[in-house]
């Protein structure tokens, strides 16, 4: 098995008594869609921001890609690891091109040098997106999933083999949600580590190849989508009954809500 | 089409922009050249041609139009250039910086911050210790409005609203300091509350440009940083920026900077919030474009008022300030009216 891009070792993180994420441990390998799931205040999202390098942790260690996060700057760090999360700015003045451009910024250390190849990273992060016609559109005239998209290109063109997503389908209707979570996939086929924070329970056991359940700052369970999302525990950790099925035409696990005095 | 042709055509401004240059420079060059000619006295073209002339050593001037053609009116017009571009450029990046169109030096108190050093400046060493004592000032100001800038981060209207009673408390301590001293050391209230290039010699031109060139590099070098901030803050420092350190540097930059135009020149205000939101529909909003053509812009905005101010009340001078407030006035009010939410 080749080196993981993302080691992270007991990694702790407090607000003052409360410990939102304790000790945890988590790998993660190229070509790998990891899900985290869990219930409000689980700890997904502070995890996630750990992970990125926003917040420091009070314990426990972590590397991304070889680098040590902790003692990475800010450049450093952008080369290997990208962030996505929901509820970014939404009036930005600029094109659709210039915020696809922008993802290339860690790679222009030297301008000339990488312009070509730059080009070539934006036009395909933005073919393989399907935003090419929005190319000359002011992103904040964008709708809601032309914007999800755009962002979704300038990960692409960041080109970092660890990339972190918060709830990436937040807003958009269900097929704008497929298509978001089929260019995770296509950005894990792309020799990347893809994290996602995800609320959709049935997205997670079709669209991951392991899912993390998180609770009260803990790994609950860890493992396959048919490993982790089974009924009893889903509806002990999320407090609220289900029943899971197998998916009609997918063949995963179809997890349904029921109710407790069924 | 070609990569290059594609990413081209996908920029609205760009064929604004290939006639926007040409056009800045004739204009700036033709408001500079009128400037030389009316005044108190006019001098007609004719006269002022070769006093140019003459000065690269071509031909022979009259001493009458070179004393005030070169002595009084290049200097003052080089000078309202010098700060017109600098306060353009200062505005466009606090407006970047703090992403709202709404952010100006002047609004912000570091223009009011750095005339109480500049006066005691003044005291201490003329012109140029009001530079030295306004480039103080004006950092100091910048790293109390830093702190602002850390507390209220959430709500920009909450950062103009702290940096105008901060622009109020400081206008106010500049007349503590101006009434108590020698009036005929120190310039008058108004020099420095309303702006003023009555003081412009090249004495002042040499010492402000030295400081104002530096800071103006170091501020357009940080173009695409600004770019990326417009995303979110934390977008900009997933994409490898240090967002503290280039915060504080470019507070830092844009407190000298706006330091130095107060020695000069006192407070000259709108400038910044109104030249950037003039440029912005030309250029475009990427901050490598609007940040020069603030600049450009900045200088002909102030050299145009400048003129004004001479030939209103001739031959009495009003403020240069009054005359940009009384444009700019207007249009913070209107961009206050209509935008009624901010975003962080």
């Amino acid at each position: 098995m080749p080196d993981p891009i993302l080691m992270a070792e007991s990694i702790t993180y407090r607000v003052g008594d409360a410990t939102l994420v304790d000790r945890i441990d988590l790998v993660g390998h190229r070509g790998e869609v990891i899900a985290i799931i869990g219930p409000n205040g689980a700890g997904k999202s502070t995890l996630l921001r750990v992970l990125a390098g926003d917040l420091l942790p009070d314990a426990g260690s972590l590397s991304v890609d070889g680098i040590d996060t902790r003692s990475a700057g800010p450049l450093e760090l952008a080369q290997v690891r990208s962030v996505m999360r929901s509820g970014g700015a939404s009036d930005i003045p600029f094109t659709a091109l210039a915020v696809v451009e922008m993802g290339r910024h860690p790679h222009r250390t030297d301008v000339d040098a990488s312009l070509s190849s730059d080009r070539s990273a934006i036009r395909s992060a933005m073919e393989r997106t399907d935003t090419l016609h929005l190319a000359g559109r002011v992103f904040a005239t964008l709708s809601g999933g032309e914007k999800t998209r755009v962002v979704m290109a300038r990960v692409f063109a960041q080109a970092a083999p660890l990339v972190l997503l918060d709830e990436p389908t937040i807003a958009l209707d269900v097929a704008h949600q497929e298509r978001v979570l089929r260019e995770m996939r296509q950005l894990a086929a792309h020799e990347a580590c893809v994290i996602a924070v995800l609320h959709d329970l049935n997205a997670a056991a079709f669209h991951a190849d392991r899912v993390v359940l998180m609770a009260e700052g803990t790994v609950r369970a860890e493992g396959s989508p048919v490993e982790v999302l089974r009924a009893e525990l889903l509806s002990d950790v999320y407090n609220q009954a289900m029943t899971v099925v197998e998916h009609p035409t997918r063949g995963c696990p179809l997890v349904l809500i029921t109710d407790a005095d069924r | 089409m070609t990569d290059e042709a594609w990413f081209k055509s996908a920029d609205p401004h760009s064929g604004r922009r290939a006639w926007f240059w040409p056009l800045a420079v004739v204009v700036a060059l033709g408001v500079a050249f009128v400037s030389l000619t009316l005044g108190a006295v006019n001098i007609p073209i004719s006269d002022v041609i070769p006093v140019l002339f003459a000065k690269v050593g071509l031909g022979e001037a009259s001493s009458q139009a070179e004393a005030v053609v070169w002595g009084i009116r290049m200097p003052r017009v080089l000078l309202g250039f010098l700060v017109g571009a600098t306060l353009g450029l200062v505005g466009a990046v606090l407006q970047g910086l703090l992403r709202n169109d709404l952010a100006d030096p002047q609004l912000l108190g570091i223009g009011p911050g750095a005339a109480i050093g500049a006066a005691i400046g003044a005291v201490a060493g003329g012109v140029r210790g009001a530079i030295a004592g306004g480039v103080v000032a004006g950092v100091i100001t910048s790293f109390a409005l830093r702190r602002l800038v850390r507390r209220f981060s959430i709500d920009p209207t909450r950062i103009i609203l702290s940096g105008v009673a901060l622009g109020a408390m400081l206008s106010a301590f500049v007349g503590f300091v101006v009434f108590g001293a020698d009036r005929s050391v120190v310039p008058p209230i108004e020099f420095w509350l309303l702006g003023s290039l009555s003081g412009a010699t090249w004495r002042a031109l040499g010492t402000a440009v030295v400081i104002l060139a530096i800071a103006a590099i170091g501020l357009l070098a940080g173009a695409r940083n600004l770019d990326l901030l417009a995303l979110g803050e934390s977008e900009a420092r997933h994409l490898g920026v240090d967002t503290d350190l280039v915060t504080t540097v470019t507070l830092i930059g844009c407190g000298a900077a706006v330091g130095a135009t107060v020695g000069v020149a006192g407070v000259v205000a709108f400038v910044g919030l109104l030249v950037p939101f003039l440029m912005r529909p030309i250029v475009g909003p990427r901050h490598r474009h609007l940040l020069g053509a603030s600049m450009i812009g900045g200088g002909v905005f102030v050299v145009l008022a400048d003129l004004l101010a001479r030939l209103v009340l001739s031959p009495v001078e009003i403020p240069v300030g009054l005359v940009t407030a009384v444009v700019g006035g207007p249009v913070f009010l209107w961009l206050l009216s209509r935008r009624s939410t901010y975003d962080a």
